[in-house]
């Protein structure tokens, strides 16, 4: 399997970024090994659960192999904030998923934390299309304003709930409960 | 001297102050001015020989306190008239009628009733206030089982009983029922759990005249609608009856008609969903009702007009029906002007349809309603409810498509709002974007404000204006009656200056929700150097260490109660013991995996972070904890 690193600029910064940009792979594989499993298995259950179901539920089709990665800082101080995900070893151990052959392991770096998945070449296309999806959807304006705060339609759709200890809103009972009857009719 | 001294005791012919009928003495004197410092002027002129001599010289300085004593209702007067000496703490221990506890393991039931043997009334709250929002373990605890004995055993005057947020059995209620009897005219299980309909049915049957019956938000086992029944039969005295937002389903409109002709005083009834053509007969047999909550509308495509006939009591000036559409609208039209409370909290109206119905109610003084009121309706309240005096704008659906678009709140309606309503006194918010002037306007015209909430809602990345450090000095500088504040952001929402101010800039405040706000360890000290009178601290989101959130405690005098959820943990978790002292209960609720089911169905395990939960207490450490809760038990 020939593995292709690609880089998508997903925020309009690559004229910054480029030089960084081959060194990253490396750095973020060291950075990977240093994390804990348990933080990995946190961030895996902290994933959207519609991402997981179609990610996981069907079979890994061995056609394609190449990846594309994104590259992102990842630290949480700098204001902008993208995924970085690229190719590294790291087996899954979610109960419910198998290693199936011909799946590529995918590592989401995203807001100082790891996650990796063994996902086939397709669904990882599927991940960084929904990734790309959700970024701001007109590039100019993301030109002008660099110091943008990282999208929460980014974050939510991606990982349900905030990673790294954050807290959704909660929603009071009552209004929880009306809003789902008033779908429901 | 002397002449307050006979202010105090010359009977009065006109009494500027009505007695209630519960009062023990018929008071020959009247207080013009409930003034304690008076009081303890009048007194001390008693204390001189040469008054005593006069033709009043009978009464003595205890005489006087035992009838002045039952005016005094206000809890914090009654407090320091506790401590002024023996015989005003018995005094004051024998007339009390009424306590809240703000917190139910903060003492004893014993210590209750001994200290106040003879309360017609109680207040208990259990549960945290973060269980209303889902946060809280459903068996966390607040059992009232400890306190409806005592009540059984020790409390013969208790005509009035409300639990929040706490845990009712039916035995429980049986066993308050049987206790009480017909003496016990109010029973308010409020967003309480753990009951069914047979501990109802044993109140309504042993206490045939309650006044006031509330189950608003509870939940319960329903085996049948007995309950009602055996109300509809019964009972005439009822004045309140409450069951808004609870699930009952066997419920028969036959009853609730029953009801409103029986009980003549009937003058607020709110329920569940219920067809609202089925309450026809209800609606005129309840003559002299001034508020109704509930019910349900069902459009059918071809009657559109269906509902067109429905009239309503002609007192009817409290309302808030769910699942109120445009269409339904218009039969509000009719007394809309004498509309004083409006509930749109589950009504289905856009934005337009609340400036239309908004502009019809120029009495309003109560409005709840979801933000898809937007920046437009609040326009308008701020141009025709000049009354208003309480606000809230809840979280409407974040989804997009569900609700108008235009139903977002802005500083653009804030500041309308702050021009147009300047009677304010309570006014919570969500809000999707906000600037520090919007901020400062309503610290410039809202004067009257007690109660500010805002919670910076998180689907807009960006917000025109952060932080809002100045905007929340202006506010807390201008609103100087503020008591109760809660200011709930996003990272970057206030920087550690901002969160000192709000510490700097509250003198006034008891309870505050601070979610997201400060950046450091340090903005959290500096706040702790403020809040004289902070009393109830919650927390969300923060970003303070275990160790810091320890030293502020200590350092705020008056903070008797702390909640804290998302917080720096320290790796041995010891840190919490910093701020061990006596009397001071610290419990944990250690961070959870619960599993929830998701808007697919699905069952998935969510992340529920840490909680501390700190409080004062006579009553020593938890005995009744679940697994999931931990005390940190001395050392």
């Amino acid at each position: 399997m020939s593995k292709v690193t690609t880089e998508l600029d997903f925020f309009g910064l690559e004229k910054k970024q480029t030089n960084n940009a081959p060194n990253k792979p490396k750095f973020k594989k060291l950075l990977d090994r240093r994390r804990s499993f348990r933080e990995i298995q946190g961030a895996i259950s902290k994933m959207d659960p519609e991402i997981i179901k179609s990610l996981l539920a069907t079979g890994a089709n061995p056609s394609e192999t190449s990846t594309r990665s994104l590259s992102v800082p990842s630290t949480p101080k700098e204001d902008h904030q993208r995924i970085l995900i690229s190719p590294v070893h790291a087996p899954l151990t979610r109960p419910s998923t198998e290693l199936v052959s011909g799946t590529v392991p995918m590592t989401i770096f995203y807001n100082g934390t790891v996650s990796v998945f063994q996902v086939s070449p397709n669904k990882a296309e599927d991940i960084m299309k929904v990734a790309m999806e959700t970024s701001p959807k007109k590039d100019k304006s993301m030109e002008k304003h660099l110091s943008v705060i990282p999208p929460t339609t980014l974050r939510t759709k991606l990982f349900g709930q905030n990673i790294d200890g954050d807290l959704p809103i909660a929603r009071r009972k009552s209004l929880q409960r009306f809003l789902e009857k008033r779908k429901e009719r | 001297p002397k002449l307050l001294l006979s202010t105090l005791l010359i009977p009065s012919s006109t009494h500027t102050h009505a007695t209630s009928s519960s009062s023990p003495h018929a008071p020959p004197i009247v207080i013009p001015i409930l003034d304690f410092d008076l009081l303890s002027v009048c007194l001390m002129t008693m204390e001189d020989p040469d008054i005593k001599k006069c033709r009043l010289s009978s009464v003595t300085v205890d005489d006087v306190i035992e009838q002045v004593m039952p005016y005094i209702t206000d809890p914090k007067d009654r407090d320091s008239a506790s401590l002024v000496c023996r015989r005003w703490f018995e005094i004051d221990s024998e007339t009390r009628e009424h306590v809240t506890m703000a917190l139910c393991y903060t003492s004893t039931p014993d210590r209750l009733s001994r200290r106040f043997p003879n309360l017609r009334s109680i207040k208990l709250k259990g549960k945290p206030r973060a269980a209303m929002f889902n946060l809280i373990p459903e068996n966390w605890g607040g059992f009232v089982t400890p306190w409806v004995n005592e009540v059984a055993s020790s409390l013969p005057r208790l005509k009035s009983v409300h639990f929040r947020r706490m845990i009712v059995s039916d035995l429980d209620l049986d066993v308050l029922a049987k206790a009480r009897l017909d003496e016990l005219e109010a029973l308010k299980l409020d967003k309480c759990s753990g009951f069914s309909t047979d501990g109802l049915f044993s109140i309504v049957k042993h206490c045939r005249k309650m006044k006031t019956l509330l189950m608003e938000e509870s939940s319960f086992v329903e085996k049948d609608g007995n309950w009602l029944h055996e109300l509809a039969l019964h009972n005439t005295s009822l004045e309140v009856l409450n069951f808004y937002m609870t699930e009952f389903a066997k419920i028969n409109a036959k009853d609730l008609e029953s009801i409103a002709r029986n009980c003549r005083s009937l003058v607020s009834v709110k329920i569940g969903d219920f067809e609202m053509l089925e309450l026809v007969g209800f609606f005129k047999a309840a003559t002299n009702l001034e508020e109704f909550c509930g019910g349900s509308f069902n459009e059918e495509i071809g009657r559109p007009e269906k509902y067109m006939n429905l009239t309503f009591p002609p007192k009817l000036c409290c309302l808030g029906l769910s699942y109120m559409g445009p269409n339904e609208m218009p039969i509000l039209f009719p007394f809309a002007a004498q509309i004083r409370k409006l509930d749109l909290i589950y009504a289905l109206l856009a934005t337009e349809d609340h400036c239309t119905l908004i502009q019809k109610c120029p009495n309003l003084e109560v409005l709840e309603t979801r933000n898809v009121i937007g920046d437009r309706g609040l326009e308008v309240l701020g141009q025709c409810c000049k009354k208003l005096k309480r606000l809230r704008i809840e979280r409407g659906e974040d989804e997009q498509g569900m609700e108008d678009e235009e139903g977002l709140v802005s500083q653009r309606g804030l500041v309308a709002l702050a021009q147009g309503c300047q009677e304010l006194e309570y006014m919570a918010v969500y809000v999707s974007d906000i600037t520090n002037e919007s901020l400062e306007s309503i610290g410039t015209y809202l004067k009257n404000l007690c109660d500010f909430r805002l919670v910076l809602l998180d689907q807009e990345e960006r917000i025109t204006d952060l932080p809002l450090d100045n905007g929340v000095r202006s506010l807390l500088i201008g609103c100087k009656k503020l008591r109760r504040f809660a200011f709930y952001l996003r990272q970057g929402g206030l920087t550690d200056v901002g969160l000192s101010y709000i510490g700097q800039y509250s003198p006034n405040v008891r309870w505050m929700l601070l979610g997201y706000v400060g950046e450091s360890d340090e903005g959290l000290m500096e706040f702790s150097r403020g809040c004289p009178k902070l009393q109830k601290l919650e927390m969300r989101g923060c970003c303070f260490s275990e160790r810091a959130i320890a030293a502020a405690v200590l350092k705020i005098p008056s903070l008797r109660y702390l909640w804290v959820q998302g917080y720096r943990a320290s790796t041995t978790g010891q840190d919490l013991r910093l701020m061990s002292r006596p009397y001071w209960n610290i419990e944990l609720i250690p961070a959870r995996k619960v599993p929830e089911v998701n808007q697919l169905g699905e069952v998935r395990e969510m992340e529920h972070p840490a909680h501390i939960l700190a409080y004062y207490s006579l009553a020593g450490e938890r005995t009744d904890c679940p697994p999931t809760v931990k005390v940190l038990r001395e050392a």
